[in-house]
């Protein structure tokens, strides 16, 4: 019965082995720490048993309490046990340079020092994650890096407000709560060793017990603080790891890239590979009308206009790619690439700055509070400008046209119409571009309408009206 | 024998493009334009075109489900050849599915773009055999029943349908088993007639559905 019960098996049932602490030989083999659903695992294969019950369990059990001081991590325990003294004297060290600075901040010099000494606590907390990694197997992910952060101004705020600067404080008050107890294992073991040789007469009948008292209480001394470094890889991925606000803060982060990206990936086919593929039709069919095979027709006219589409056409999916190339520029430099995906309003300046280059005449209204309006909605408002006047150009020309970006009670509504053109150089197709059919679907989304037709005076008007409200 | 076109695309400048590359061909004659799905049905009723140039993305009415309506009205005429700017899988199966005959790139070289038109109206082969084959295969689930599946087929016309499958051409495959063109002709005729298919496009993916085929 006991043959086919493993080490390990025997250690989880065993009660000289806390086995509420995770154990380094586990945290070698799965990083992510000692789940409770393991040794669940271990309970119904290995009938639990409070007591040893014979010799055999006894033997199985002290081999269990060897494998688990001389484990495959032992050497690295060893020496974080070793550093348990030194890193408690340099926790302390920093809180008194802590409530040192706040001290001088008093006396108004000490601002700038309390920044260092958090600063400092922070790089010793990446050591200590690196201690624990590499002594003891305990993976820390790493939380928030305020030196990523972009702009002075944003790392010190974040320096000073971040949770995890604060817990690797309390986790310095833990190193030294766990500095004073070595000490205070190692002064008792000595006092009781010396008291042990020292106080005591020695003489033939007594030494031999008096020798194995003493080697236990060197073993008691091991055994507690083999337990302090239990201690520290248990309390240590809590203070020093990242908190569950930015686990799941990254994750929110992670889904939200995907989704920029997915949009970003949809906005690409759109804009940029609709604009070129009708630029490709165009030029293709501009070169054969300008040498036609067989006896059809030389047609100028057609390839002029074509020239003028591939034109307006090229510029629009340029300004497209210009903004594309930004985003992912963006994201490249580790910030993060929400902020900079959805164009917003005030990017509508420069997107008609554009299109007067390219000749249009056009005016812009936007009478509403930036803030007012969500950033999804922003940048729908953004598309439906950039779609209207694209398509003014491209099927009326350039005639007077009229951008406006409004706020009706609790809708916001964007709309792009232009006057009669002067020629009518290219059909008003019913269809519009491409792009409209894909604003159709997004106007629908946000549960808004869009209309789109011919005005009385003889010109376009494109009109998209979207609930404010509940759209955020 | 001259092959009537309909053009459908929502974008006005992609149709005057098509419509002068296809018509500086002498076979072909362009005698309609689309800008929805909707319109399309609309067009095609009117004109009774050979082949219908289908954009998959269009507001009102889609080009997928324009093909399926086109279908039901009559499987044989028009047949349906999707154009698409980009090679989005799922998008080019459920055309597929939906019974185009085959698709072909926007950007794709105005002969390729003509050839397609020709072969998908003379149904000799597949359009681009090994994207459309690979593509047919990776979107039906492998049963792996065998050839069990399709029993009513003779030796024969298994094989056929094999190389059919395999994107071979009527010639291809007259040269591959030693038989005339007319042969094949007759062969590829009663699978399709078996399977209930209406053009190869079809049989090769009722091939790949019943199991015939395994990806």
């Amino acid at each position: 019965m006991i043959s086919s019960v493993s080490v390990r098996d025997v250690r989880a049932d065993h009660p000289a082995v806390p086995t509420w602490l995770p154990h380094v030989g586990e945290e070698r083999s799965a990083p992510t720490g000692e789940s409770p659903g393991g040794r669940e695992r271990q309970d119904r294969t290995v009938p639990t048993t409070t007591f040893p019950r014979s010799a055999a369990e006894i033997g199985a059990g002290l081999r269990g309490v060897v494998a688990a001081a001389t484990g495959p991590g032992w050497p690295g325990r060893v020496l974080y046990a070793l550093a348990l003294l030194p890193a408690g004297a340099l926790g302390l060290a920093l809180y008194f340079a802590l409530f040192g600075s706040v001290v001088a901040v008093i006396y108004g010099v000490g601002l700038l020092l309390i920044l260092l000494v958090l600063a400092t606590i922070r790089g010793v907390a990446g050591l200590e994650r690196r201690m624990l990694r590499s002594l003891l197997g305990v993976d820390v992910p790493a939380g928030e890096r305020v030196r990523r952060q972009p702009g002075v101004r944003t790392k010190v705020r974040r320096l000073v407000t971040s949770a995890g600067t604060w817990r690797a404080v309390g986790w310095l008050g833990a190193r030294v709560l766990l500095g004073a107890a070595t000490l205070a294992v190692l002064f008792f073991a000595t006092v009781l060793c010396v008291a042990l040789r020292f106080g005591l007469d020695w003489n033939v009948l007594n030494a031999l017990p008096l020798l194995a008292l003493m080697a236990l209480v060197v073993l008691a001394a091991l055994l507690l603080l083999d337990l302090l470094v239990r201690l520290a890889a248990a309390v240590g991925p809590r203070l020093l790891g990242a908190g569950a606000e930015q686990r799941i803060a990254a994750l929110q982060a992670g889904g939200r890239r995907l989704a920029d990206r997915n949009r970003l990936a949809r906005d690409l086919h759109d804009t940029i590979g609709h604009a070129l593929t009708a630029s490709l039709l165009q030029a293709t069919a501009a070169r054969r009308t300008l040498s036609p095979g067989g006896d059809a027709p030389v047609q100028p006219e057609f390839a002029r206009q074509a020239l003028q589409h591939i034109e307006t056409n090229t510029r629009a999916a340029l300004a497209e790619l210009d903004r594309a190339l930004s985003v992912l520029r963006a994201e490249d430099d580790g910030r993060d690439l929400a902020p900079f995906a959805p164009p917003t309003l005030a990017d509508l300046d420069e997107l008609l700055v554009g299109l007067r280059d390219g000749g249009l005449p056009v005016a812009l209204t936007v009478d509403v509070g930036t803030d007012e309006v969500p950033a999804a909605l922003q940048a729908l408002a953004y598309r439906v400008v950039q779609e209207g006047t694209t398509n003014v150009l491209r099927h009326a020309g350039t005639p007077v046209t009229v951008a406006q970006v409004l706020r009706l009670g609790d809708t916001l509504a964007v709309s792009v119409h232009n006057e009669r053109p002067e020629q009518q150089d290219s059909r008003p197709g019913p269809g519009g571009g491409r792009g409209l059919a894909g604003l159709h679907e997004r106007t629908r989304a946000a549960g808004g309408t869009l209309t789109a037709g011919p005005t009385p005076s003889g010109g376009f008007e494109l009109c998209v009206v979207l609930p404010l409200a509940g759209a955020a | 024998m001259t092959l009537r076109l309909v053009l459908v695309d929502d974008d006005v400048l992609v149709r005057s493009g098509l419509r002068v590359i296809l018509e500086s061909e002498p076979d072909l004659t362009v005698v309609g334009e689309a800008g929805t799905g909707r319109e399309a049905l609309e067009v095609a009723a009117r004109t009774d075109p050979d082949v219908v140039l289908m954009d998959v993305r269009m507001p009102d009415m889609d080009g997928i489900t324009a093909t399926e309506r086109l279908i039901a009205r009559d499987p044989g005429r028009p047949r349906v050849l999707v154009l698409t700017t980009f090679e989005d899988d799922d998008y080019l199966f459920r055309s597929l599915k939906a019974g185009a005959s085959g698709f072909a790139l926007k950007r794709a070289d105005p002969d390729e773009l003509v050839d397609a038109i020709r072969i998908v109206a003379r149904g000799s082969s597949l359009v681009l055999p090994d994207l459309t084959r690979r593509l047919i295969a990776s979107h039906t689930p492998s049963r792996a029943r065998g050839a069990a599946a399709l029993p009513e087929l003779t030796g024969r016309e298994a094989d056929v349908l094999r190389l059919v499958a395999a994107g071979l051409s009527n010639a291809e495959i007259a040269a591959e088993m030693f038989l005339s063109r007319e042969t094949v002709k007759t062969h590829v005729s009663g699978v399709l007639l078996k399977l209930g298919a209406r053009d190869r496009t079809q049989a090769v993916i009722a091939a790949y559905e019943s199991g015939f085929m395994t990806a």
